[in-house]
C-alpha cells in the first residue's frame, strides 16, 4: 500500500522495539517466557498465562491460520482512502501459548478466506523503524 | 437484533430513533462499516445523560418514588485478559465476559436466568447481545443469532431485551440508560414498552470487550 505518514504509525517503546527489530529484519519475533514457555502477542511486561515478567525474544515460525477476520468499508482514516475494501485477519500461531496476531490479508480471493487457512507473513516496510505486517495465503 | 431494538425505541419518547421506522430491507441496505458490521449493526452517537440515585432499602422508603431493589451486581473478566480492555489475550473470541462473572452474579442473587423477564444487554454492536444471550444463559453457544432471529427479544416474548431501543436506538449513554429503562420497567412506569410481569431484571455493560459489569435488579 501507499506508505502511511509517520504520525499514523505505531512507535517502537523499550518493550516493543525487539519486535520491531524483527519486522525490518523480516523475522516474526515473539516474547517467549521464561517461565511456562508461552509465546505471546502484543508485547507485554506479564505472561497472560502465569503472570511472569521475564523473558526472551525469540525468532517463530512465519506461519499460522486464520482465526478470524473483517473486511473494512469504511477508511479509518483519510490514508487508507484508496485501500477500502481491506480485509484484517486475526492469525492464530501454532506455537506454545498460541498467540493471536493481527493483519491486513493480502493477495487472497474474497471467496477463499475461510477459518483455519494457512497463512504465511510477510513485512512492508513503511520507513526506517517500521515494518508493518501482512498475511497472505501459504500455499506451500 | 437491530430491527427489534429500533421497534422499541419506536415506543419511546426518549429515543434519539423514536420517530423512524427500520424494516429489514431497511436494514440490509445500510452501508458496510467492516463486514459484518453495517452502520445499524453499530449504536449511536449521542450526548445526553441520565442518572439513577442509589441508596439503602430504609431511605428509599420515604422516598417518592417507588423503589427497585438491587439483588447483585458484578464486575468481571477471564485472568489472561489481566484487567485490559481489549486484548488478544483473550484466547476464545466467542465469549464474552459473562463468561467469568454470570455464574457468581446470579449465585450472589439467588436466581438464575430462567427467572430473569427482561434484560437489557449492552448493544454498542448487535453482536454484543448475541454473545450476552449465550454466555449469560438464555441460550447455548451458537444460539444467540437464531434467539434473536426468531423474535424472542421482542416486547411481548420470551425475554424482552433493551425495551428502551437500546444503545443501537435510545441513545449511546453506555449502558446506564439500560438501568434507567430496567428501573422504569419495574417500577410499572414503561407505558407503551411496559412488560407484563416485569418482576427481575438484568442491566449490563460490556460484551463486545473481555470485560464488563452486571446488575440484576427486582421489584
Amino acid at each position: 500500500m501507499t506508505p502511511l505518514p509517520d504520525g499514523l504509525l505505531p512507535r517502537p517503546t523499550p518493550l516493543t522495539q525487539p519486535f520491531w527489530e524483527g519486522c525490518l529484519a523480516g523475522e516474526l519475533r515473539l516474547q517467549s517466557c521464561d517461565s511456562c514457555g508461552h509465546y505471546r502477542f502484543f508485547p507485554s511486561e506479564a505472561c497472560p498465562h502465569c503472570g511472569t515478567a521475564e523473558h526472551t525474544w525469540r525468532a517463530v515460525s512465519p506461519r499460522g491460520r486464520i482465526y478470524s477476520w473483517i473486511v473494512i468499508h469504511r477508511a479509518p482514516d483519510p490514508a487508507w482512502a484508496d485501500e477500502v475494501p481491506y480485509t484484517v485477519v486475526v492469525v492464530r500461531l501454532e506455537v506454545p501459548g498460541d498467540p493471536l496476531l493481527t493483519g491486513v490479508l493480502v493477495d487472497c480471493p474474497a471467496e477463499e478466506i475461510a477459518a483455519d487457512l494457512p497463512v504465511r507473513v510477510e513485512f512492508e516496510r513503511m520507513n526506517e523503524a517500521i515494518a508493518l505486517l501482512r498475511w497472505r495465503p501459504d500455499v506451500g | 437484533m437491530a430491527t427489534i431494538c429500533r421497534a422499541h425505541a419506536n415506543l419511546n419518547p426518549r429515543a434519539q430513533m423514536g420517530a423512524r421506522t427500520m424494516s429489514m430491507d431497511d436494514y440490509l441496505a445500510s452501508p458496510w462499516i467492516a463486514d459484518p458490521f453495517r452502520v445499524f449493526d453499530c449504536c449511536l452517537m449521542s450526548d445526553g445523560a441520565c442518572a439513577v440515585l442509589v441508596t439503602d432499602a430504609e431511605r428509599a422508603r420515604d422516598l417518592r418514588h417507588r423503589p427497585v431493589y438491587l439483588m447483585a451486581g458484578g464486575i468481571g473478566t477471564g485472568p489472561a485478559n489481566r484487567g485490559g480492555m481489549w486484548g488478544n489475550f483473550w484466547h476464545d473470541h466467542t465469549e464474552c465476559y459473562a463468561r467469568y462473572m454470570a455464574e457468581r452474579l446470579y449465585a450472589d442473587a439467588g436466581v438464575g436466568p430462567e427467572d430473569i423477564n427482561l434484560a437489557q444487554l449492552y448493544d454498542c454492536f448487535t453482536y454484543s447481545v448475541i454473545v450476552q444471550l449465550e454466555d449469560f444463559g438464555f441460550c447455548a453457544k451458537g444460539e444467540g443469532g437464531p434467539f434473536c432471529a426468531e423474535g424472542r427479544i421482542a416486547i411481548g416474548r420470551e425475554l424482552p431485551v433493551n425495551t428502551n431501543g437500546g444503545l443501537l436506538s435510545e441513545a449511546y449513554i453506555h449502558g446506564l440508560n439500560g438501568v434507567f429503562e430496567l428501573v422504569e420497567q419495574l417500577r410499572g412506569d414503561a407505558g407503551a414498552r411496559q412488560v407484563k410481569n416485569a418482576e427481575i431484571g438484568l442491566a449490563t455493560a460490556g460484551g463486545a470487550s473481555p470485560n464488563g459489569s452486571a446488575v440484576i435488579l427486582r421489584q
